[in-house]
């Protein structure tokens, strides 16, 4: 099979497939553009679907059928109603979906989130609408639903104005447990960001050009202790939060690398039986300007302590920062509690933008060793000219799907390691 | 070592992998007498899609006899020669070489290689060689030695047999032997030669090449973890060298074993030309593979699973002048030690 290639400045980097196996790829009828949602179903006639978000306007999300891995095949698209809307977050439990809809700017419409009927993947039926616009909100940036109970979000409030326009976005919880009338029933933001809070607001520790908010991104909750969220807070950091009264969460613990990093904390992902977390940054500056951005380990067997021990090697910015567009951490496959969810806490995998997607073993958590690599060429009809790979999912079969940002659309590979 | 972040998933060697190899590199080392066309069959091989991206590293002593179309007298420079091949020449210090080879590929200075490819010098034995990625532990955790191919001449590979010390040590620790130049040999030369491989070498899959080619995947495919299909009989012939494979249906304790193999290695670690192969031990879900170059033993790993699913210890040993039966009564004599205290 053949992947496609951007017309553009060809040649000007060589691909990698080092300990990864390309074994197709779907450029999803010429709307290659996705986000970070990655789910996948497995549908009441033993189909497997894995649902994807688009990163942006025109297109809501695309379900493809990778019962074959071999051989994806579009079973569904959707467009989104409004060009200033992006979906770029979903997650799935049994036979429904929430999707979360975004603004690019307050005060539009609609934002929120919005809860599916897949069982017919041919044919999403919306079962409910939660609207979280707002004089104040672009609606709801991330969203987290593996329980069939609680979606835990990253979004705006009608009721919510922040002492500063980039801070918009707080913890919020909704009980779905009837998903045709979901309930929001928590919600936590960092001290000082809302207007009428005692506390001052956050400094503001960033360049202008780098100050991305403080508020919140991965919501992130496990069964294996419910009663906690790993909640990343961008600018100011990550939070352990307690959330076994999901009306009152409470931070537990902080750990935040800004200054002198700068900023974005974007996952947070537990590793339970190793007393270990993963955190992530987002590159979202191009040609490198917010270096480094990375994925770090830190020591979590104190949660009320966090220290960090290591992050995953990244190659020379200097071979990247030139090649187009972003290049850094961004998202990692999560261990998603689904039971079409690889789990692994052995290995991390990575998405990269130009940097490709990269596995690490962290067997020995304080030396993370690179231990396969791919770096396509950049796609056809791409805005860069290099790959800008911005998430990767593994299911229980170990294949590997991962997405680019822009148009080359969904790459599924093979772990060789 | 003491892990303060313990896995349920990792057995006692660690993260279980899919093949030995792991994330590392994969290391081919081409050996074979002076003249028996290793450099050809490689050139071949670069020039496939299988081989794109391979680092070769020609380990050369004395005068450098190669053709300039394929690998220039570079010293310690890299250099490249299509396919997003490189090549650097070194005649002293192969640790040093593979290391930087590492640091350059890090540094963007070399394509992204995906293989190495060792061309030994056609006087070297092997051995030194394979031992390196076990002593040097930079190394052994960058690189895998997959497989050892060496290459022999079938129009006179049987006279230099017959003569070289060095080309029988070739052989003996050959995963793979590749025939060459097969259309200047005499046809009734061809029994001989592989009856007098077959006494050196019972494991080693023999492929014949043709006109300087060989199916590429005799340069990247492993040697099976020492998983082999045919049985071996205990085989003694001239030098002393003998073949044999250890198997074990019982799980075996890790302890005994390794108390064994030190024991082994202390008293005779120089006869104890390869030993290679799966262990079943007790407590581990996978298989352990095990090697050892004479007195040198390469970390374990842990496999993800049983290959077809056949679970059961087979060691297969290449000694001289020790018989299966020391091995054995040894190993029965410390297991039984272990068991008392």
């Amino acid at each position: 099979m053949s992947v496609t290639e951007s017309p553009l400045t060809k040649g000007s980097y060589d691909p990698v497939a080092w300990n990864f196996k390309l074994i197709a790829q779907h450029t999803l009828d010429g709307f290659g553009g996705m986000g970070e949602g990655m789910s996948i179903q497995i549908a009441p006639d033993g189909r497997r679907i894995i649902w994807l978000a688009h990163e942006s306007a025109p297109k809501n999300f695309t379900a493809v059928d990778v019962s074959d891995p071999r051989k994806p095949k579009v079973v569904c698209q959707t467009d989104l109603p409004q060009a200033y809307m992006r979906s770029n977050s979903l997650e799935i439990t049994d036979q429904v979906m929430a999707v979360a809809y975004q603004c690019q700017k307050i005060n539009q419409k609609p934002a929120g989130f919005e809860l599916f009927d897949i069982s017919k993947p041919e044919n999403p039926k919306s079962i409910a609408f939660v609207d979280c616009s707002g004089p104040h909100s672009r609606g709801v940036h991330q969203l987290w639903f593996t329980d069939g109970e609680y979606v835990h979000m990253a979004a705006g409030a009608a009721d919510f104005e922040p002492t500063h326009p980039n801070d918009d976005q707080c913890y919020r919880c909704f009980d779905v447990r009837n998903p045709s009338k979901p309930v929001e029933v928590g919600r936590w933001w960092l001290p000082g960001t809302r207007k009428g809070d005692n506390e001052p607001p956050p400094a503001r520790h960033q360049k202008p050009a780098l100050d991305k908010g403080n508020r919140a991104h991965n919501t992130n909750v496990y069964p294996q202790r419910p009663d906690r969220l790993y909640l990343a807070y961008l600018d100011a950091g990550m939070f352990i939060m307690d959330i076994s009264d999901k009306s009152k969460p409470k931070p537990i613990s902080r750990f935040d690398n800004s200054p002198p990093y700068t900023g974005f904390t974007h996952t947070v992902v537990p590793l339970f039986d190793r007393g270990l977390v993963i955190m992530t940054d987002e590159s979202t500056n191009d040609n490198a300007t917010d270096w480094p951005k990375l994925i770090w380990i830190l020591d979590a067997r104190d949660e009320t302590n966090l220290v960090p021990i290591s992050t995953c090697p990244l190659p020379n910015p200097e071979d990247y920062k030139t090649r187009g567009g972003r290049f850094g951490a961004h998202n990692i496959h999560e261990n998603t509690p689904r039971p079409t969810s690889w789990q692994s806490d052995q290995i991390v995998l990575g998405t990269f933008f130009n940097g490709g997607l990269r596995a690490y073993d962290i067997s020995n958590a304080y030396q993370p060793k690179e231990v396969a690599t791919f770096v396509p060429p950049g796609p056809a009809m791409s805005k860069y000219a290099s790959i800008q790979l911005n998430d990767v999912f593994v299911d229980e079969r170990e294949i590997v799907y991962t997405v680019d940002r822009f148009s080359g659309g969904l790459y599924i590979l093979e772990m060789d390691f | 070592m003491l892990d303060l972040f313990p896995s349920r998933d990792a057995g006692p060697f660690g993260r279980r992998q899919k093949h030995a190899r792991g994330g590392r590199v994969p290391v081919t080392v081409i050996t074979g007498f002076l003249g028996a066309g290793k450099t050809t069959l490689l050139q071949h091989f670069l020039r496939t899609p299988e081989g794109r991206g391979t680092a070769v590293i020609v380990n050369e002593f004395g005068e450098v006899g190669i053709d300039d179309a394929l690998i220039r007298d570079c010293s310690d420079q890299t250099a490249l020669i299509g396919n997003g091949c490189v090549c650097c020449v070194v005649r002293s210090d192969l640790q040093n070489a593979l290391r930087k080879m590492v640091i350059d590929r890090e540094r963007g200075e070399i394509p992204p290689f995906v293989r190495i490819v060792i061309e030994t010098s056609g006087l070297a034995d092997p051995g030194p060689i394979l031992q390196t990625f076990a002593t040097d532990r930079s190394l052994g955790s960058e690189f895998f030695v997959d497989v050892a191919v060496t290459v022999v001449d079938a129009a006179t590979g049987l006279d230099t047999l017959g003569w070289s010390s060095e080309s029988r040590k070739q052989v003996i620790l050959a995963d793979r032997i590749i025939l060459s130049k097969t259309d200047l040999a005499e046809p009734d030369a061809m029994p001989p030669l592989r009856a007098r491989l077959r006494e050196l070498n019972s494991l080693a899959e023999i492929v014949m090449a043709d006109e300087g080619k060989v199916d590429p995947h005799c340069f990247i495919e492993s040697a099976g973890d020492g998983e082999r299909s045919a049985f071996v009989a205990e085989a003694e012939h001239s030098d002393g060298i003998t073949s044999f494979v250890l198997t074990e249906d019982r799980p075996v304790n890790w302890s005994a074993f390794t108390r064994t193999m030190e024991t082994l290695i202390a008293l005779r670690g120089a006869d104890l030309l390869r030993a290679k192969g799966f262990l079943d031990v007790e407590g581990c879900r996978g298989p352990v593979l095990v090697q050892f170059v004479q007195h040198l033993p390469h970390p374990p790993v842990e496999l993800a699973a049983w290959p077809e699913g056949k679970r059961g210890t087979r060691i297969v040993f290449i000694t001289r002048n020790i018989t299966e039966t020391e091995v054995r009564a040894l190993f029965d004599a410390v297991r039984n030690l272990i068991l008392v205290s």
